[in-house]
């Protein structure tokens, strides 16, 4: 079975992000998720936003202790009986009472959450659940607190600021399991049932995805055509942002214009670097714009911000008019800004692998080395340098996904 | 975790492979006497690694 717990909408509250919020929703539903929790996260639009969406998407989503004090009920169902393979999989989940709930704390309520999962598990047994999952946005603690003294949970997913353990581990008798976030793993927890049919053992792990997984094509689809629309939107609103501004191409905003510091753009300076310009040319940073444009990501800002001069910053990129200027990683991106020439480093060995790692991350560049990449961006690029190792990630690339 | 296969996939993909990987069909339980659960926690938007 699939579930998820909670607080997968967008960190970023703008209408931009909440056209994501719905699409994973949708998402979600395409996979056939058996059952969804909920953090404060998914009110932060609304509880009738949040409501309406679950309505159309259909996304089986449950809250065992976040209340309506008008009505006092629970907003969501308060627990899912999902039924597998003859087994009935009975799943809540439980929000944080630390939680803002935003622009609904005014009508909504969180109570004590073991007060609600002794409810809950009483109404489980009665039910006649074989197995009991937890989706908890408790944290860490507070997870393992809750399940030490709630008997008859089996399994807790623990989320809300959780970090990813490579395996799981048994508090008491419930199976926990850290997986992370933003999508970073897959837990992955298996249940072995006795005679009984109820938890005999259990065994945790996370894990993640590499490019020798195949992509589902139909997803793939559906997230590149999302993608695809999410970029054009963006555009649109970084002009209208822009012009609300006062940002002219190759300009900043009225609040940039104080500072003594700026970015200059590679035609300043290959005036006297000419041959590292021209090795520059040789390599992948003077495509990195085209990559973004080949796979419609150009106006997405976070994708943006590494493949551009000075990303909204004094004189740096701020728009796709600066494009022709400041698209690329160029000289300023490893070497500083142009105006600040004087304080750098004439050996380009100090340009660390610190500096390359602020954007070669393990996320967005999965297959990056140090050692084995540096030399083909040194100016002086060594005799006889072996390829780069093939990249699997770029057929992935293409594909409009991920790098 | 090794750092070249964390966050690889989109995480919608990632559970469109995963969730092939826990049930061929759903409502199954594919080894008897077992039920696989995966799980994604926080993925606070992400559908992409940068973003």
């Amino acid at each position: 079975m699939l579930v998820d717990n909670g607080n997968f909408f967008p960190v970023s509250a703008d209408e931009l992000h909440r056209d994501k919020a719905w699409f994973l929703m949708d998402g979600m539903q395409l996979l056939g998720t058996d059952a969804v929790g909920m953090s404060e996260q998914e009110l932060k639009y609304g509880r009738g936003w949040l409501l309406a969406q679950l309505k159309r998407s259909r996304l089986p989503m449950t809250s065992a202790n976040v209340w309506d004090k008008g009505t006092k009920k629970t907003l969501l169902p308060p627990y899912l009986v999902v039924k597998k393979g003859g087994l009935k999989v009975g799943v809540f989940s439980l929000t944080s009472d630390k939680a803002d709930l935003g622009p609904a704390r005014d009508s909504l309520m969180v109570e004590e959450p073991t007060k609600a999962a002794t409810r809950v598990m009483a109404e489980l047994k009665k039910k006649g659940a074989n197995v009991v999952v937890l989706l908890s946005q408790l944290g860490k603690v507070e997870s393992e607190d809750l399940v030490t003294g709630v008997d008859g949970i089996d399994v807790v997913i623990a989320g809300r600021n959780v970090p990813m353990i490579q395996k799981g581990r048994l508090v008491k008798k419930t199976m926990a399991c850290y997986g992370g976030e933003r999508g970073q793993a897959v837990g992955r927890t298996i249940v072995t049932l006795g005679p009984d049919q109820r938890m005999q053992s259990g065994e945790n792990d996370v894990f993640s995805l590499g490019p020798e997984v195949q992509d589902k094509p139909e997803i793939l689809a559906v997230v590149k055509s999302f993608n695809d629309a999410f970029n054009d939107k963006s555009r649109k609103l970084e002009k209208e942002q822009a012009a609300k501004a006062g940002i002219a191409a190759g300009g900043e905003g009225q609040g940039q214009k104080a500072s003594p510091d700026r970015y200059l753009g590679m035609e300043v300076c290959q005036r006297c670097h000419q041959p590292e310009h021209q090795q520059w040319l040789t390599t992948s940073h003077a495509k990195a714009w085209q990559t973004l444009v080949d796979i419609k990501r150009d106006a997405t800002a976070e994708c943006v911000g590494c493949h551009v001069v000075g990303y909204r910053q004094p004189g740096g990129f701020q728009t796709g008019d600066d494009a022709a200027r400041l698209g690329n990683v160029q000289c300023e991106n490893c070497h500083g800004m142009g105006t600040q020439h004087e304080a750098m480093p004439t050996d380009a060995q100090k340009v660390t692998e610190a500096t390359c790692r602020t954007c070669h991350t393990a996320s967005t560049s999965p297959a990056f080395d140090f050692a084995i990449f540096q030399p083909h961006i040194m100016h002086k690029v060594p005799a006889h340098l072996p390829p780069l190792p093939p990249n699997p990630a770029k057929e992935k690339m293409k594909a409009g996904t991920m790098h | 975790m090794k750092p070249h296969v964390s966050r690889l996939v989109a995480a919608l993909v990632a559970l469109a492979v995963a969730a092939d990987l826990a049930a061929a069909a759903p409502g199954k339980v594919l080894e008897p006497g077992k039920l696989v659960i995966l799980s994604t926690t926080d993925v606070k938007g992400e559908n992409e690694p940068c973003g």
